[in-house]
């Protein structure tokens, strides 16, 4: 950007000088410095000389600035401003570079170094002033609400003149020659207000019922009634559809997912509880200021209240790494990582600040310290992820009622079992010599493990386990990498292989997207590599015919690459049984002369040797006992446990991160506000040992703080936003320099206001902008508006949108007469879940009934797009999304087209409106899917096409068309 | 700065409609060809700078595609590419200086040789794990970066930070930037496929291969030779008779309205969108065909196997080389799946059992990636594509304690290049003596990436897209390219 050096700022320039000639006391150098001075250093200056980066001139301080000077010697030589370097070079345009400074600016500074170039005591603030690369704390989100008053536009309708919102829109348009758009017809206002407010097409019958109201109170058709319209929008606000739909936009933001991410993206099946409780808050309107105190300090201001307390988690409701690891290093990291992610999204949903960019140096564009990011990190490095129980009083000492004797039972017989085992095993240990002279054999060998037994003749031959090597007590969860079979005689062959005509069976763990990995099959194909994991007891060979055998081997780690890792666990005890019609078994060999593998299973065979037939009805008594209790204890209701967090006091010390390394420790900081606003709202600081809790809910109070102008201007600007398609700042979690600018600044402030004399309820408002003119216009297109202003940002007409992808897939529910709606609870599924170590989600091809509730209710897993919301952009949860893209892309159309849930909902919308009258058939799905009548030309066509192709297909082509999809 | 221009009409003309505006903020993606005879004097304006999304770049580029090779889990770079003498010589002896170093898993045991020789291969003479005589082959094409460094010891976060420059899920990789930055070649084809293995999807799953905040249409399209592409089949019970009526009746409907709400064009892009979908009905079962292919082709590449691992993987290669010839402009082709938590079975994450383990991938991975290469250079395609091969971090150069297997090591690791615009045979930077850190010239992920986008003609601190507070880079705040692996 070049400055004007035009003679008339030149002239501007002298007065201003002149007036200033004479700044001879200190204080008056003091003004004139803060005045006039500071600005120009920080603003032009301190960008490249702000830093104490060696050899470079700092111009921060007085040391540095004046007596330091850079690599050339000093710059500044208090009253020569001819022998200052400084001056030489922005009055030769050497500085800064690119963009020299104006006329006045350069006599400014001339006449600062003149009179002997004041420098106050402190340091100057780099983050003072906004300059044309970043935002300072003048920046304009930063500064109090505006209280300008709606203006009076020369011009103005008396329609527009009374809804405070039309006359700033007007004056607007005025100001950039557009023209407003007439008002929308009652049948394009309702189906756009009910889809605004509900998230769902009207019915036929509520468009009906409105016209009819409009028409009595207007008496002329195509007019909106005043009356009828306020009727309309108190019903829609008052309606339940109202926190589904609005419920989705917050769960947007606050970037709600019900699934851990990061590599195990584990399914959280107890997190819905706050999606009920962000839909339950809005339906019943909960101020705003007390929603933000909930979702930050729930646990605090909602203590034994479960249907506040859940609010809180919101902090915790974002992706986190719980892989584990052991590496200190790492620990520290993901720890970092995890409480950024909470930081990100705290500044973002609130406060429309990136204070995230803050991690690693000062906020590149915005007046966000370092230390600002971590007064947030010192106030959230108590709450760690993870469930607890949220319930009344009143359920936990019910419960604990219930329990107590239960408790008692178990531990009376566990200690009686216990008791019981201790003196079989005694008695076991005096007749050891005897019992273990029995055992002559080796124990077990993974690597190998040999059975020879008399010749006999089997076509089939099992291994059935007994126990497994790391519990006695188990008979699956072994692994077997080769299993072979002898035949006896002179050259023996091993006839157990895949590749002989054999095969293997026996239950194995099946992952789902790769059933094969595990499977019995591995025992027999003649390599050592993989293994066959036992999910049962048994595993049976099926020989090609019957021989004779006299041998088997088998190992679950032949090469011995495993050592002692479970991932070779093998099978301890055993026996081996053969068979020659697959019925009748034989055993040919056991283990049970063979020496124990270990402690355990010693001593196992020592009790199973002396137990008495006494001792093993008590000891079965007892395992009843023991069992029954701990099913009736099973059945108790438990107290309700939820993802909302855990919290452990930290007392720090808490330190500046130095490029965001855990590892490098800067400066000390406390739990506190933001400097960022340090001129607008009443700091708090709290010492590094404050309790947990008071951290958070310090941080929440101040950020609703009615002199935080911030919050209320982000959360009008979100309603805004959701309104009319775009906000007045069309960034609307990103209010800092890098963010969009307001299109109308003073409305913005206006509507923040109304919402603190609201008392920070929204339904008010919400009403006030669906009642003004410049809502209530049409979209229709004027070439000449549109060329000043093609996306309407200034509102020359109603901005028509698409429809999200959830009023899709709602609006064909509905349409169908299909949608079910049940309201909260746990969610559905359009995916298929599995867990093998690491969750999958596969999208589902077919969908049924228990699917067809509101999309709201969906459990939104992260990283597993599903095609029929991601298609339509819906996000992934992985950040916070405060608007959301629109594409139009091939894959949307395939996906409408040939998803089986349209071809179900065609089918059943077809079904539920066939009559034997075609005319009226065609004329009920019209008014069903597109909130209108059709004419006579479309009722021509239609009917043409139904009897060529059936009334599904025409069904299917309604629900692909854009006058479904999109609404003016 | 100079700037180059697409060659394909159709290609600008997507570009004009949305940067004019037309569409307002909808993303045409590949919707815009239905627009030509709306706009065809839009062309006439001269365009200087560089747009996204119409085949423009910064530079003159010496990649048209990429092919990228994705072996999750891990790949050890000291038992594959990277010969370490000093660990056959100390082998059983402690590592220097971190003695018992308790890394991801837990503690380490004593230093451990790679149970394989490495052999001489090529002209080159780079020795080579003797698990990948096929690979050997191509060492002379190949330039190899043995410094690679992460930031996470995590395969998910890892996998994600290896695709898209951040180890957090939520950006786009490397694939959607490209769709981004030049738009789709083949409006009948994605811009961008991901090919996940038999064995399933690869740490992380989807996230490896999303969109991010980009746009919708820069996702990956899910093709590989055991899944088709979803919802693309008419469905069933519909006869073509009846899906081409149904398709000519909702194009009525469509430009009846669009007709009288004059002024949206992304009614007239959502037209389009419904041609183009009919379209890649057609084109994407033709690509994905492999009975088209000779018989001695399917031998090269080993679909025919017994080994039915190495087939299905062998099948993969195959599409991914026709969808490249298509026009397909960026593939991610995975070798390999997730952590099983058992054994390493499912990938490369070999913890316990490295011998028995890598002895089942190896041969999965060596013959058919081979063949794939083989093939591009003979059909003159490695002139022009670019090929990467990635891991997501390397394996330490010690035993995990009380087993035969290695643990996560995101200090050192390899991954190479081949093919438009790279230096062939030469290998860039080193572990130490060990295979333990990257010594010299140590590369980041970023910097991997600013190469690829240098040589597919773009400045990567340029190539940038407003999210959530930031103009936001594939190679994030970072990166420089390796001059020293260009032609």
């Amino acid at each position: 950007m070049q400055r004007s050096r035009s003679p008339i700022f030149l002239t501007l320039a002298l007065c201003f000088t002149a007036d200033v000639a004479h700044a001879d006391t200190a204080e008056e150098q003091a003004h004139f410095f803060r005045k006039h001075v500071e600005p120009i250093l920080v603003g032009r200056c301190l960008e490249c000389h702000g830093s104490d980066r060696i050899g470079e001139f700092d111009l921060r301080t007085q040391t540095a600035a004046i007596e330091e000077g850079g690599e050339s010697g000093t710059c500044i030589e208090p009253g020569s401003p001819d022998e200052s370097l400084l001056y030489e070079y922005v009055s030769n345009e050497q500085m800064p570079p690119e963009d020299p400074l104006s006329a006045d600016e350069i006599a400014t500074l001339k006449r600062w170094i003149a009179d002997g170039a004041f420098f106050p005591s402190e340091p100057l603030d780099p983050f003072q002033v906004t300059t044309s690369r970043r935002a300072g704390l003048d920046w304009w989100s930063l500064q109090p609400l505006s209280s300008a008053p709606p203006p009076s536009p020369k011009g103005l309708p008396e329609t527009w003149s009374q809804n405070p919102i039309d006359r700033f829109v007007y004056a607007k348009l005025s100001e950039k020659e557009l023209q407003q758009s007439s008002p929308a017809d009652p049948r394009t206002l309702i189906r756009r207000i009910t889809y605004d407010i509900t998230g769902l097409p009207p019915t036929p019958k509520e468009v009906a019922s409105f016209l009819s109201t409009c028409d009595a109170e207007t008496d002329s058709p195509n007019q909106v009634g005043d009356q009828a319209y306020e009727a309309l929008v108190n019903r829609l606000l008052a309606s339940p559809r109202y926190g589904e739909h609005w419920g989705r936009h917050w769960l947007d933001v606050v970037r709600f997912g019900e699934s851990r991410g990061f590599e195990r993206n584990e399914i959280v099946n107890n997190v819905w509880p706050f999606r009920d409780y962000v839909i339950r808050s809005l339906n019943q309107d909960k101020p705003f200021d007390q929603m933000a105190r909930e979702h930050l300090a729930g646990d605090i201001v909602g203590k034994g209240n479960p249907e506040v307390e859940i609010g809180v988690a919101f902090i915790v409701c974002g992706p986190y790494d719980d892989v584990g690891n052991q590496d200190v290093l790492q620990i520290a990291q993901i720890r970092a990582n995890t409480i950024d992610e909470m930081i990100r999204a705290t500044g973002e949903t609130f406060l429309g600040l990136t204070i995230g960019c803050a991690r690693c140096h000062d906020h590149k564009f915005d007046p966000v310290k370092q230390q600002d990011y971590y007064r947030l990190y010192s106030t959230f490095a108590g709450v760690f992820h993870g469930n607890r129980v949220v319930a009344t009083e009143d359920q936990r000492r019910e419960l604990a009622k219930k329990k107590r004797p239960l408790d008692q039972t178990l531990q009376k017989a566990s200690d009686q079992k216990k008791k019981l085992e201790a003196t079989i095993l005694a008695l076991g240990e005096q007749s050891a010599d005897k019992i273990e002279s029995t055992w002559r054999r080796p124990p077990v060998d993974r690597k190998l493990t040999v059975e020879n037994f008399a010749p006999v003749e089997a076509r089939f031959l099992r291994l059935v386990s007994e126990g497994i090597e790391k519990n006695p007590h188990a008979t699956a969860g072994y692994h077997i990498d080769e299993f072979e079979v002898w035949t006896a005689g002179e050259s023996p062959r091993n006839i157990a292989l895949a590749s002989a005509g054999s095969t293997a069976e026996g239950k194995s763990r099946v992952p789902n997207d790769f059933s094969d990995a595990y499977s019995a099959s591995l025992t027999i194909d003649g390599q050592f590599g993989a293994r066959w994991l036992a999910a049962a007891p048994t595993l049976t060979i099926t020989l090609p015919k019957t021989e004779q055998i006299s041998r088997v081997v088998f190992s679950s780690d032949r090469p011995g690459a495993a050592g002692v890792s479970e991932v070779a666990g093998f099978v301890c005890e055993y026996r081996i049984e053969i068979s020659a019609d697959g019925e009748n078994w034989t055993k040919v060999a056991d283990s049970h002369d063979r020496l124990p593998l270990n402690e355990n299973h010693r001593r196992r065979r020592l009790a199973e040797a002396v137990i008495t037939a006494d001792q093993q009805q008590q000891l079965a008594s007892l395992n009843a006992k023991i069992s029954r209790t701990k099913s009736e204890l099973a059945k108790l209701q438990q107290l309700p446990s939820w993802s909302v967090g855990t919290y452990r006091q930290d007392n720090g010390p808490f330190h500046i991160f130095l490029g965001g390394n855990p590892q490098r420790k800067g400066e000390l900081v406390t739990p506190a506000s933001l400097s960022t606003l340090s001129k607008t709202v009443r700091p708090f600081r709290l010492a590094q040992d404050a309790p947990e809790s008071k951290r958070r809910h310090a941080l929440a109070n101040w950020i609703v703080d009615l002199d935080n102008p911030l919050t209320p201007r982000v959360l009008a600007n979100r309603l805004w936003h959701y309104h009319f398609g775009t906000g007045i700042v069309d960034t609307p979690s990103d209010f800092g320099f890098m963010g969009g600018r307001p299109t109308h600044p003073e409305l913005l402030d206006w509507l923040a206001r109304q919402i603190h004399t609201d008392l920070w309820r929204v339904k008010p408002l919400h009403k006030i902008i669906l009642m003004s003119q410049t809502y209530r216009q049409s979209s229709d297109f004027h070439d000449h508006s549109a060329s000043v202003d093609q996306q309407a940002r200034f509102l020359w007409r109603f901005p028509p949108r698409r429809l999200s992808a959830e009023e899709i897939r709602d609006s064909m529910l509905q349409v169908a007469g299909k949608l079910n709606f049940e309201i909260g609870g746990p969610g559905f599924r359009l995916y298929h879940y599995w867990q093998d170590n690491v969750a999958t989600y596969t999208p589902r091809e077919k969908v049924g009934p228990e699917t067809y509730r509101r999309s709201v209710y969906h459990q939104n897993a992260r990283a597993a797009p599903v095609d029929l919301m991601a298609e339509y952009d819906t996000p992934d949860c992985a950040f916070s999304s405060p608007r959301r893209t629109v594409t139009t892309t091939p894959l949307q159309a395939l996906t409408l087209m040939n998803h089986s849930f349209t071809i179900d909902m065609a089918e059943t919308l077809a079904k539920s409106v066939k009559q034997d009258d075609l005319d009226a058939t065609v004329r009920q799905v019209y008014l069903r899917v597109f909130s209108r009548p059709c004419d006579e030309q479309e009722l021509a066509s239609a009917s043409l096409f139904i009897k060529e192709y059936g009334l599904n297909a025409f069904c299917r082509a309604l629900f692909n068309a854009n006058e479904f999809v999109y609404i003016d | 700065m100079q700037t180059h221009r697409p060659t394909s009409n159709s290609q600008l003309l997507n570009h004009v409609v949305s940067r004019r505006g037309f569409l307002g903020n909808v993303s045409s993606g590949m919707a815009g060809i239905g627009l030509a005879h709306l706009l065809s004097n839009e062309l006439g304006a001269q365009q200087t700078d560089w747009r996204e999304g119409c085949g423009m770049t910064h530079h003159q580029p010496k990649a048209k595609r990429v092919l990228q090779i994705f072996c999750p889990g891990a790949a050890s770079h000291i038992d594959l590419w990277e010969h370490k003498p000093a660990l056959e010589k100390y082998d059983g002896k402690p590592l220097p200086g971190e003695e018992g170093v308790r890394s991801f898993q837990g503690k380490n045991g004593p230093l451990m040789m790679s149970p394989w020789p490495f052999k001489p291969a090529g002209q080159s003479g780079k020795m080579i794990s003797t698990m990948l005589p096929y690979m050997a082959k191509h060492a002379d094409d190949i330039a190899f970066i043995h410094s690679m460094t992460s930031k996470t010891n995590t395969h998910g976060p890892g996998c994600v930070f290896m695709n898209t420059g951040e180890d957090i899920e939520g950006f786009p990789s490397a694939g959607s930037w490209m769709s981004y930055a030049l738009g789709t070649a083949n409006e009948n084809l994605p811009a961008y496929v991901a090919i996940p293995d038999i064995r399933g999807e690869p740490p992380n799953g989807k996230a490896t291969w999303s969109n991010g905040y980009l746009p919708a249409q820069h996702q990956a399209i899910v093709l590989s030779n055991q899944q088709s592409i979803r919802n693309l089949q008419v469905p069933a019970g519909i006869s073509a008779r009846e899906e081409i009526a149904t398709r000519e009746f909702l194009q009525t409907l469509n430009h009846k309205h669009r007709l009288a709400n004059p002024g949206n064009s992304e009614l007239q892009a959502r037209i389009a969108a419904y041609e183009l979908a009919a379209r890649m009905q057609l084109s994407a079962p033709e690509v994905s065909n492999l009975a088209a292919e000779s018989e001695s082709s399917h031998r090269f590449y080993g679909t025919d196997d017994s080994n039915k691992l190495k087939a299905a993987y062998a099948r993969n290669c195959l599409l991914a080389r026709r969808l490249l010839e298509r026009g397909v402009r960026y593939v991610s082709l995975y070798c390999a799946s997730r952590a099983s938590g058992v054994d390493g079975l499912l990938n490369w994450d070999a913890h316990k059992t490295l011998k028995p383990d890598y002895e089942r991938h190896c041969p999965v991975f060596d013959q058919p990636t081979a063949a794939l290469l083989t093939d591009l250079k003979q059909r003159g395609m490695l002139e022009d594509t670019l090929v990467l091969w990635t891991t997501e971090f390397g394996r330490m150069p010690t035993r995990q304690e009380g087993t035969t297997g290695r643990d996560h090591n995101p200090d050192g690791f390899t991954c190479w290049m081949m093919g438009a615009g790279i230096r062939s045979g030469v290998s860039y930077g080193s572990t130490d003596e060990f295979g333990r850190r990257a010594a010299s010239n140590p590369t980041t992920v970023w910097d991997f990436y600013a190469t690829v986008l240098h040589l597919l003609g773009f400045d990567h601190e340029r190539l940038t897209y407003y999210h959530n507070g930031l103009d936001r880079r594939l190679t994030s705040v970072h990166g420089n390219r390796i001059q020293e692996i260009l032609a």
